[in-house]
């Protein structure tokens, strides 16, 4: 008989909890993640969509303050022809 | 006083005296209001991602300023009525950023 394995627990935060549901956490509230600015608009372009849309937060995963922020600097970049209002 | 961050972009077509006359007005507004340039980025010639005034690129430049409000209109109104300048945006920040932004880094590339 082969014993069964169990797998290791990596750890006890939230994140790792989450992880076992498969629920994904914000994907800007990470530690290293970058600032998110009007300037940076490789970052922003993560978050539209192919027609120029801001993507919802049901598919991206981003918290809810953070969104909140970004469409205030995607706006902004907006506004300033670094990025489109209408895509293809 | 405040501290803000302000950008204009202008036409292609504008050449070299173009711009240092836009950058000695400027100087000059803010010289009358006390304030002053704390940091400048040039971002280049960029391409614009929607025509603006028939032009399909632009002079991008970034001013981070110190002043009043009166400051800061007193540019508008004089960015208003040139006709070298197709854009600009300006708004409050509440401090000054350590660091290069990503689009001065990509022109110096």
């Amino acid at each position: 008989m082969k014993k069964k394995q169990f797998k290791k627990k990596s750890g006890f935060g939230l994140s790792s909890k989450l992880s076992q549901i498969g629920k994904k956490s914000c994907p800007l509230a990470k530690k290293n993640s970058e600032e998110i600015n009007y300037k940076n608009i490789k970052l922003l372009k993560k978050y539209i969509s192919d027609s120029a849309k801001i993507l919802p937060t049901r598919i991206t995963n981003v918290s809810h303050g953070k969104q909140k922020i970004l469409v205030r600097e995607i706006k902004k970049a907006r506004a300033l022809a670094l990025l489109p209002y209408v895509g293809n | 006083m405040n501290i803000y961050e302000h950008t204009y972009i202008a036409a292609p077509e504008a050449n070299k005296k173009d711009m240092e006359n836009i950058e000695n007005k400027i100087d000059e507004i803010l010289k009358k209001s006390s304030g002053k340039i704390c940091k400048i980025e040039d971002w280049g010639l960029r391409n614009l991602a929607y025509p603006i005034k028939k032009n399909s690129k632009g002079y991008y430049r970034n001013l981070y300023l110190e002043g009043d409000n009166k400051t800061i209109k007193a540019i508008e109104e004089f960015e208003k009525f040139n006709d070298k300048i197709i854009k600009y945006l300006s708004m409050k920040i509440k401090n000054l950023p350590k660091e290069d932004s990503e689009l001065a880094k990509e022109k110096n590339k």
